[in-house]
Formats: structure tokens, C-alpha cells, sequence
């Protein structure tokens, strides 16, 4: 399975819970790869707490492969390349957990027949290694984004004679406010929007909105608020919450295409990492937001809670 | 107890789905088998509120609230889910109570007992031919209900497969909505005796009332019935029988029998090709109350602005709804005559009320008082009236034990327990016995109509009477709460604390009873939906007040430096905000009004006592 985690603007907190739904998919047992498509700036070395990939790797990343720079991408098994001492075990019936790394110093490129040639053979070869691939794209309407598509794109793709069904998602990850609500929209179905540009390169619009679903992240509650809160606070979250939801809906992002809720999260808020169930044991993180990822993850796998029916 | 709709509804929600929404199943039958009435009540307890309350709706994903969110989880993890397994559920209640030929079941079935309480049923085939104005009223309720639900999901949902269950179950519904008021247009009827019968006699008894002397009562009757009785003789589309017109010298009834009646004309107007319009009847052509007042209730929901709004109808529909209104008005002028026959003294005060065939009971008496209150709706009852109407509610509550306490071999205990028989004349015919319907409905109507009273006046004197009366009957339906594993669960009916009656045992929820516990919880949310009402007094009051507080403010304004800005400058403007809002609120929030001009008065007052400190001298 390819999931295509894209979102309208920078510090949606995209990165941070795509590389979540990974650990977390890993631990259902699945075999994970996480591309960094971030080519403007790959960050997923430092969620998961590689060092020396802070920003990327310094040699052959998916940049360079993508340019045809490089034979192979590289690759880092996280488990064995993190620093962080409790994301190095790895649990009884969990899957590999494996990061393509962008290039350190990477930046935006053209949109070429050989890169998205490039990027179909990417594709293709990792879909045949491991269960479940998660490519991080920038932010926006990037050439990631372009190359991508085209290499899914129905015209190109081949139909996979053991499964009835291609086993493709788009996640669009937006924040739980007015103006990414809107932005998200646009993203998504504006005159230069991901659903256009779709059917540009051979999509049926309803054949690829069967693959979008959205992502509402770092969701405040009135606790945002501190400790103690007032009736009128209260009162006020709750309404807002319910205009929110109306003007998403008008935006066309409402339930039924809705895969996910993750929480505001303090954590996250000083540093992006992989919450463990370990961090809400500690009492350091939410319950809510392990469980959020947690929720994310089995929804992901499973295709008939994905279509909603 | 203060009445709680949202909170009730959702724990009878919870309760619910604990009891009959096990493994992805909907268990159909509680206390009694499932029957077509009895699962249409289920049903309701479900989706009446969901269709009536806007904040219990669940069309709409987006908009479902959190809290119902919540309470209806077991039907499916997300909001998308929940109104697709209601669709399903929806479609199985069809599937059941649809015959081989596509025709809609109605039978009462597991619902009909004997005339005493413990004569045997008898299980055959022609249980299955007896078909109650309940079932028809209920089905009414319940499709109209799954109508208007899916013309409100029917935009939301974007799945074709689940689109296609919708139109799937829009048909289905429309099917038996028509059935069933055809079943309900044949149930009508008029039933005219001489002033000597037993039944004449027993009519004139209840319309006499203290001293009137018999030209009084001749003369009464030829005011109040002449128009109807000349209307029942004349108008053809009323289709009455020649023999049941009534003659200058007989008294008459019309209103509803407790099934299709016997010797009913065959319809062939309207949905021709269904067996409801030919099939033969068998009840006896004369009014009950009960079935009298079940059809009068579904009717007023059939010709509602909301479902005319809806547009919903099938032009067959358009007419037969039309041809039951006419019933309707009919037969509500009727009773509403025979009710207040004596403006001075209504035959409806003298409780219990007696039906003509020489039943009496209290629960009759609480019948007829839901023809007052739609006189009241129509403007056709005065105030003085409903002032009347709220003693009589009152007196109603305390002779059913509900402002009073029950004591050993109560009469009243009746009423609740096994409820009053409603012995179905005629139904010997097919099974050899006479069967009975028992209702026991007493408390939760007295809840609605007390609250649908209390909707309609602004005397806020006979509101706090009735919302005291619905409140005791609330307490009342709190003890008869049903016990799972030691706790009390938000189901009904169990009684076993009654005096007497303890060593009964209660198995499976009626629902029934719980439906309309669910009524009553939806009568009182829309009550509360309401502006409270407003009384001149208080607006007198309100008046005076923000005159002071506003000449005493423009004083303080005018003495004090416009460019001090300090915490006496954010002080005035405090009282500003006050007085302004309490303007604004005077007419709709009369009492939130002269609290905030208090409220503003007291602080300008605070300020006039430092002032005069000041500038006192020694």
C-alpha cells in the first residue's frame, strides 16, 4: 500500500504524524518504508531521532535517486539507527520500520519524464518489499507532489493481477482552524488544486476522491485554554468547534472525509518525536493522542473502515 | 424531578442499545414478541427524537453533537456510521412486517390479551386478521418519522450504495404510510342511537350536568349538534353508511372504532390495488375514545406545517390525507361539544368520564382532555378555559397517584397496572374470543398533555401548576424504571413497588411504555425550545427600572471627566454594557432584564455613596 501524506501549509504537523502512523503501523506487524518526499526539507530523521540526519542524508538520498544521481536510495533501519534508547527495541510482532531519507541540502526540482520515471520504479520497488509505504511530501502544491501523482496516475500504473484492488491512500493533513480549513480546501479542489491536477494526468475525479481522506491535526480542546477554565470559554470552544465543522463541510472536508483526529499534543509543541505508549505511561503525553495515532493507523490498514461503510 | 430531555433521551438511548444492539444486531421484541406496533415503538424510541430535537439529529456527520455521538457508538465508531446502521435497522423492520405480496402487516399479535387478564389467547391463524387503529396511527408516526429522515440525510450521504438503501426505504415507507391511512380512513365511523337505548341513555347522563332541565338539554343539543349531525347527513365525501346517518330524534358518536369496521365500504379511490382497501372489516361500528383519540393524534402529525413543508407526499397521499383531515375536524368538533356540552359546568369536569357503552374511567377523562387542548391550539378554547383545564389536569394527577400516594387495593393502581382494556367487539368473529388491548399509558400522558398545555398559555401561574404536575408524574416514571444487575436502567415498566404487587416480576422492556416515556421527554424539550413566557407586570416592573438606572447613569456620565480613564471610567462603561443589554432583552428575557438593571442600579449606587462620602463635611 502507498500512502501519500500531503498538507496545505508548513507546521501542520504532517511530518511529525505521518512518522507516527508509521511506528504505529509497524507495530500492527505491517512492514513499513517512510519515504521523505520533504525534498525542500526532509525532517524525519530527526523525528525519529536518527543523528546526522537531522536535515537529511548527506550522500544518495531520494533527491539524488530521483535525479538519477544515484543507483539506490539510501536507507536507514530506524530501529537499529535511533538514539533513542526505547524506539530501539523492537516489539514481539511488529514490522520493519524503515526510512528513505531525503537529501541534506535538497531542494525543489522540474518535473521531468525521468523523474517520474524514477519515482514509479521507487514506487514499484518498495511497494514489493514492504506492506505499507508512507511518502511525506512538502507542503503545498510542490514537483513531489507533480511527480507523484504521475507515477500513480492510471495511465501508468499497472493493474496488479493478484488484487482486485490498488491499494492507494492520499491523506491531506490540515490544523483545526479557520484559515487552514480554507487553505486545505483550496489545496485541494482550487483551479490549481491536487483534484485538477488529478484528473489532468488521467484520474476520474470520483476514482481519486475515493482515495483522499483528510487528517485534522493538533485539535485543541478547552484545556488550550490552562488549567482552569471558564463557562464562557467553554461555551465559546464549543461553538466555534460546531462553526468549524460547518465551514469545513462547505469546504467539502467534512465527516465523510474525514480519517482522522489527532489532539493537541505539548509535547509535540517543544519537540516533534514518535510518542510511545512509554511517554503517556511517564505521564508525559496525552492517552488521547497515543490512541489518536493509534486510531489512525487501524483505519489506515483496514479497507472497509477506510471507505466508511 | 426537574424533566431533563437531553440527559433522559440519551441514557434511554444507552439503556437501549445495552439491551437490544448486541453484536451488530438489532434484537427486535421485549417484554412482549415482536409484533408490528411493538416495533415501531422501538424504533421511535430512536429516531422521534432524532428527527424532532435539532440537537439529537444525526443526518448531518458534521453537525452530530458529541454527547449523541457518544450515547449511540454501539451503532458504529464514527458519525458517518451511525445514521447508515439506522437505515439498516429501518429496512429489517420492513422486511419483517411486509407479506410475500408486498403488502404492509399491521397485525396487533402479541399485543392482544383476553378480556380478563389471564384468559389465554388463542394462537391461530386468525390472530394474524386482527389489525388496531394503533397499529395504523403508529405506522403513521414511524413512516412519516423515516420520511422526514431521509429527506434530511439524503443530501449528506455520498456513498451510491447506501443512496440507493435510502430510496430502497423511502419507497418502503410511503408504501405503508398510504396502507395505513386507508386502514385508518376505514376505521372511521358514525354510530347513531335512539335517546331510549342504553347507550343513548348513557350519552344524555354524561351531557346532563347539574340542574339542567330536559328543554335545556333539548335545546343544547339542537345548538351543538344540529350543524354536525346535517353535515354527517349531507356531505358525500364523507361516504356514511345509510343506516349509520343519524334521524332528526337520534343521538349520535362519530370518531374512530378500534379496527376497520364491519360493513366498511370498499375503497376504490385511492390505492385501489392494495388489500387494505377491500379487505373485509369486523369491528364493531362505534367510537372508542382511545382509538378515537390514537387517530386524532396521528392525523394532527400527517397535516403538521412541518411535513407539508416537507413535501413529501404522493398526490394519492395528498388526497387521503386530505379526506382524514376532514374526519378530523369532524369528529374534534364532536367531542369538543360533548366536552363542554354545559359551558358552565363541562360534562369533562365530572371525573371519571363514561363512553357510552357504560365504561367508566379516569383515564377516559385524561383522553378528552387532549380535545380541550386542541380547541386551545385552534383558538376555539379561551384562557379562562385552560385555567379550567390545568384544574382538571391537576385533579387527574392526584385520582391517578401521581401527586398522592398509592395506597393498598388502590382503584387507581389499575390504571398503570395491568392499564384499562380496550375490549376489541367483534374480534369474536375470527377467534372465538373477545381479545383486549390494555393501555397504560396514564403517567406519560399526562406529562404530554400538561406540558403541551403549559405551551399555550402565558399565564405563568398555570404553567408552574402544570410544569408541577409533569414533574410529579416525571418521579413517578423514575421509580417505575426497569432494574438490570441491581441498578436502574432508563427502560420501562416495572411496578413491583406498587403496594401488592411485589412479588411480580418484570422481564424484557415494553416499549410500548418506553416510546411514550420518549414522547413525553420530546414534548418537553419542545416546551423548553420555547422564549419563556412574558407577563406585563414584569414588563411594567422592567420599565421603571431602567428608567431610574438610566437617568441615574446619564447623571454620573455628565458629572464625571471624559478624559479620566481610569477604573471609574471602565466602571461607567460597565454600566453601560448593562443597561444596554437589558434593553435589549426586555421583551424576550423580561426577568434576565430587571436582574441585569438591578444589577446596574446597585453599581451606581456604590458610586453615589463614595461621591457623597467625599463630599461630606465633618
Amino acid at each position: 500500500m502507498l500512502i501519500f501524506a500531503s498538507s496545505d501549509k508548513g507546521g501542520t504537523g504532517r511530518s511529525v504524524t505521518s512518522c507516527n502512523l508509521a511506528y504505529r503501523l509497524s507495530l500492527l506487524g505491517r512492514d513499513v518504508a517512510y519515504l521523505d518526499f520533504d525534498f525542500g526539507s526532509p525532517t524525519a530523521g530527526a523525528i525519529f531521532e536518527i543523528p546526522k540526519m537531522e536535515r537529511g542524508t548527506p550522500d544518495g538520498g531520494l533527491h539524488s535517486y530521483i535525479l538519477g544521481e544515484a543507483t539506490e536510495p539510501a536507507r536507514v533501519d530506524v530501529r537499529k539507527m535511533t538514539e533513542r534508547t526505547s524506539l530501539q527495541e523492537r516489539p514481539p510482532g511488529s514490522g520493519k520500520l524503515t526510512l528513505f531519507p531525503g537529501d541534506f541540502g535538497g531542494a525543489e526540482f522540474h518535473l521531468t519524464d525521468n523523474h517520474i520515471k524514477a519515482a514509479m520504479k521507487l514506487f514499484h520497488d518498495v511497494e514489493r518489499e514492504f506492506d505499507v509505504c508512507i511518502v511525506d511530501l512538502s507542503a503545498g502544491r510542490s514537483s513531489a507532489l507533480d511527480i507523484s501523482l504521475n507515477a500513480i496516475s492510471p495511465r501508468v500504473r499497472k493493474k496488479k493481477q493478484d488484487k482486485d484492488k490498488d491499494r492507494i491512500r492520499w491523506l491531506l493533513f490540515h490544523r483545526w482552524t479557520t484559515q487552514h480549513v480554507i487553505a486545505a480546501g483550496g489545496l485541494l479542489f482550487g483551479d490549481k488544486g491536487i483534484v485538477p491536477y488529478a484528473m489532468e494526468v488521467g484520474f476520474k475525479r470520483a476514482d481519486f476522491m475515493r482515495l483522499v481522506r483528510t487528517v485534522r491535526t493538533a485539535v485543541p480542546d478547552t484545556s488550550a485554554f490552562g488549567e482552569k477554565t471558564t463557562a464562557e470559554q467553554t461555551l465559546w470552544v464549543t461553538r466555534s468547534d460546531d462553526h468549524l465543522k460547518a465551514l469545513a463541510k462547505g469546504r467539502s472536508l467534512g465527516q465523510d472525509l474525514l480519517a482522522g483526529t489527532t489532539p493537541l499534543e505539548p509535547m509535540l509543541l517543544w519537540r516533534e518525536q514518535v510518542i510511545m505508549d512509554l511517554d503517556v505511561n511517564r505521564r508525559l503525553a496525552k492517552p488521547a493522542t497515543a490512541q489518536a495515532f493509534d486510531k489512525l493507523a487501524t483505519k489506515v490498514d483496514d479497507d472497509e473502515a477506510w471507505e466508511g461503510i | 424531578m426537574r424533566i431533563q430531555p437531553r440527559k433522559q433521551i440519551l441514557d434511554i438511548w444507552r439503556s437501549m442499545l445495552a439491551e437490544c444492539y448486541r453484536d451488530q444486531k438489532w434484537i427486535w421484541g421485549g417484554r412482549v414478541e415482536s409484533n408490528p406496533i411493538s416495533d415501531a415503538e422501538q424504533l421511535l424510541c430512536m429516531l422521534y427524537p432524532i428527527t424532532q430535537i435539532e440537537t439529537f439529529a444525526v443526518h448531518d456527520p458534521d453537525a452530530t453533537q458529541p454527547d449523541v455521538l457518544r450515547a449511540l457508538r454501539p451503532l458504529g465508531p464514527e458519525a458517518t456510521k451511525i445514521p447508515r446502521t439506522l437505515v439498516d435497522v429501518a429496512l429489517d423492520y420492513f422486511q419483517n412486517h411486509t407479506d410475500e405480496r408486498e403488502e404492509p402487516r399491521f397485525a396487533a399479535g402479541s399485543y392482544l390479551r383476553g378480556m380478563s387478564q389471564d384468559a389465554p389467547v388463542p394462537q391461530d391463524e386468525g390472530l394474524q386478521r386482527l389489525e388496531v387503529v394503533d397499529g395504523y396511527s403508529m405506522s403513521i408516526t414511524l413512516c412519516l418519522t423515516l420520511l422526514a429522515f431521509v429527506n434530511d440525510r439524503e443530501e449528506h450521504e455520498t456513498n451510491s450504495g447506501q443512496h440507493r438503501k435510502l430510496v430502497d426505504l423511502r419507497d418502503r415507507a410511503s408504501r405503508r404510510l398510504t396502507a395505513a391511512m386507508v386502514g385508518l380512513l376505514r376505521s372511521f365511523v358514525v354510530n347513531s342511537v335512539s335517546p331510549e337505548s342504553s347507550q343513548g341513555r348513557a350519552i344524555l347522563e354524561m351531557l346532563r350536568q347539574g340542574d339542567t332541565t330536559d328543554a335545556e338539554l333539548a335545546q343544547g343539543l339542537k345548538i351543538r349538534f344540529d350543524r354536525l349531525r346535517a353535515q354527517l347527513k349531507t356531505d358525500l365525501r364523507l361516504s356514511v353508511p345509510e343506516e349509520s346517518k343519524p334521524e332528526e330524534d337520534q343521538l349520535f358518536e362519530c370518531g374512530w372504532s378500534w379496527g376497520i369496521a364491519k360493513d366498511a365500504k370498499v375503497i376504490t379511490e385511492y390505492a385501489a390495488d392494495s388489500s387494505m382497501s377491500s379487505k373485509a372489516g369486523i369491528a364493531q361500528p362505534r367510537p372508542w375514545l382511545y382509538f378515537t383519540v390514537s387517530a386524532l393524534d396521528g392525523i394532527v402529525d400527517l397535516n403538521s406545517r412541518r411535513i407539508r413543508a416537507l413535501n413529501i407526499f404522493t398526490p394519492e397521499q395528498r388526497s387521503l390525507a386530505e379526506a382524514l383531515a376532514l374526519r378530523w375536524d369532524l369528529t374534534q368538533n364532536y367531542w369538543s361539544a360533548v366536552a363542554r356540552f354545559d359551558p358552565e359546568r363541562w360534562p369533562l369536569e365530572d371525573i371519571p368520564w363514561r363512553t357510552s357503552d357504560g365504561q367508566e374511567s379516569d383515564y377516559y377523562s385524561l383522553l378528552v382532555v387532549s380535545v380541550l387542548i386542541q380547541d386551545l391550539i385552534a383558538r376555539t378554547a379561551t384562557d379562562a378555559d385552560l385555567i379550567k383545564a390545568v384544574g382538571i389536569i391537576e385533579e387527574l394527577a392526584r385520582r391517578g397517584r401521581i401527586t398522592q400516594r398509592m395506597t393498598p387495593d388502590d382503584a387507581a393502581m389499575a390504571l398503570h397496572y395491568p392499564g384499562v382494556p380496550q375490549g376489541l367487539v367483534g374480534s369474536e368473529v375470527v377467534v372465538g374470543t373477545t381479545l383486549a388491548l390494555y393501555t397504560s399509558d396514564y403517567a406519560p400522558l399526562i406529562i404530554k398533555r400538561a406540558l403541551q398545555a403549559a405551551q399555550l398559555t402565558d399565564n405563568v401561574e398555570a404553567r408552574e401548576a402544570l410544569m408541577n404536575v409533569a414533574e410529579a408524574a416525571m418521579d413517578h416514571l423514575d421509580e417505575r424504571r426497569m432494574t438490570r444487575d441491581g441498578e436502574s436502567v432508563e427502560l420501562w415498566d416495572d411496578v413491583s413497588h406498587f403496594p401488592g404487587l411485589e412479588s411480580l416480576t418484570f422481564q424484557g422492556p415494553s416499549w410500548y411504555f418506553t416510546e411514550r416515556v420518549v414522547e413525553a421527554l420530546v414534548a418537553t424539550a419542545a416546551t423548553y425550545e420555547k422564549e419563556p413566557p412574558r407577563s406585563s407586570r414584569m414588563y411594567d416592573h422592567l420599565l421603571r427600572l431602567l428608567n431610574e438606572a438610566d437617568h441615574v447613569y446619564n447623571k454620573a456620565m455628565l458629572r464625571s471627566n471624559v478624559d479620566d480613564r481610569s477604573t471609574l471610567r471602565d466602571r461607567l462603561g460597565e454600566i453601560g454594557q448593562l443597561i444596554k443589554r437589558a434593553r435589549e432583552l426586555r421583551r424576550r428575557r423580561t426577568s434576565t432584564a430587571i436582574a441585569l438593571s438591578e444589577r446596574a442600579l446597585r453599581l451606581l449606587d456604590a458610586l453615589e455613596q463614595a461621591d457623597e462620602d467625599a463630599g461630606r463635611s465633618r
